[in-house]
C-alpha cells in the first residue's frame, strides 16, 4: 500500500516529536540533578541544551503548521461537536507553549551553575526541569484533544452524509 | 540566632538570577498580552500587521523581552541581590499564575 504523507502530516508529527523529546530531556536533567556530582555535569548541560533546542524546533514546526495548515482544521472543529477543542484547548495551548519555551531556554543558563556545591542552583534547576515537563506534557495533551476534535468533526460529517 | 552572621544561602550568578527574573516577568507578560489582545481588537490588529499573525508577534515580543530583560538584569545585578529561594518562589508562582490565568481566561471568555 503506497504511503501518502503530506508536508502537513510530517511537520505536525515533527512538532509533537520535538515537544516530547524536549520534555524527556527536561526529565533527564531532573533525574541527573537529583544525583548530581562533578562527573555528570557535562551530561546535565548537554540534556539542558537538548531540551532548549527541541523546544525551539517544536516552536518553529508548530508555528509553521499553525499558520499554514491549522485554519482548515479549525473550521472543521468549530462546525463539529467539540468546538471547545479549539476555543479552550488550542487557545490555551498556543499561549502556554511560550511559557514552556522560555523556561526551556533558561535551563541551559541555569545548568552552568556549580550544581554539586550550590543547593540553591540545584533547587532552581529541579524546579525549572519539573515546570518544563509539567507544562510541556499539558501542551502535548491539549494537542491530542485538538486532534480528537478534528476526528469527531469528520466522523460527525461522515455520519450526516451517510444518512 | 545571631543576626550578624553572614547568610549561608548559596548565591546564583548574575546571569542566572537575571534571566530567572526576566523569565518570571516574561511569562506573566505573555498571559497579560494574550488576554489584552483578545479583549481589545485594535491591539490584535496591530500585532497582526507587524508579522502577519498576532501569535507570531506575541512569540517574538516574548523572546525579545526575555533576552532583553535578562541582559539588563544581569548587567545591573538587580536580581543577584534577591535571595535565591525567593527568586525560585517568584518563578514558580509566576508560572502557576500565568498558566492558570490562561486556562481561566479561555474557559470563561
Amino acid at each position: 500500500m503506497p504511503l501518502h504523507i503530506t508536508s502537513s502530516d510530517a511537520i505536525l508529527l515533527a512538532h509533537a516529536a520535538f515537544g516530547v523529546t524536549g520534555c524527556m530531556a527536561a526529565l533527564w536533567v531532573f533525574v541527573e540533578v537529583l544525583n548530581v556530582r562533578p562527573a555528570n555535569m557535562r551530561r546535565i548541560q548537554a540534556a539542558a541544551l537538548v531540551a532548549a533546542v527541541c523546544m525551539a524546533a517544536a516552536w518553529i514546526c508548530g508555528g509553521y503548521w499553525y499558520l499554514h495548515f491549522y485554519p482548515a482544521e479549525k473550521a472543521l472543529i468549530l462546525k463539529g461537536p467539540w468546538p471547545f477543542a479549539h476555543n479552550f484547548f488550542m487557545e490555551t495551548k498556543e499561549h502556554l507553549f511560550f511559557i514552556t519555551a522560555i523556561l526551556a531556554f533558561l535551563l541551559p543558563v541555569a545548568t552552568r551553575e556549580k550544581l554539586a556545591s550550590n543547593s540553591a542552583a540545584r533547587k532552581l534547576v529541579l524546579s525549572l526541569a519539573g515546570l518544563i515537563a509539567i507544562t510541556g506534557l499539558a501542551v502535548e495533551g491539549a494537542g491530542a484533544v485538538i486532534g480528537h476534535g478534528v476526528k469527531v468533526a469528520l466522523l460527525h460529517q461522515a455520519s450526516k452524509g451517510s444518512r | 540566632m545571631n543576626s550578624t552572621l553572614p547568610s549561608t544561602t548559596p548565591k546564583l550568578t548574575a546571569a542566572t538570577s537575571g534571566f530567572v527574573l526576566a523569565a518570571a516577568i516574561t511569562v506573566l507578560f505573555n498571559t497579560a498580552l494574550a488576554c489584552a489582545k483578545d479583549a481589545y481588537a485594535p491591539l490584535k490588529h496591530v500585532m497582526k500587521s507587524i508579522s502577519g499573525h498576532d501569535w507570531t508577534t506575541q512569540g517574538l515580543v516574548d523572546l525579545l523581552l526575555f533576552v532583553g530583560l535578562g541582559f539588563i538584569f544581569m548587567n545591573i545585578t538587580v536580581a543577584e541581590r534577591i535571595d535565591p529561594n525567593r527568586l525560585i518562589g517568584v518563578l514558580i508562582g509566576a508560572v502557576g499564575i500565568a498558566g492558570l490565568g490562561l486556562a481561566l481566561w479561555y474557559a470563561l471568555f
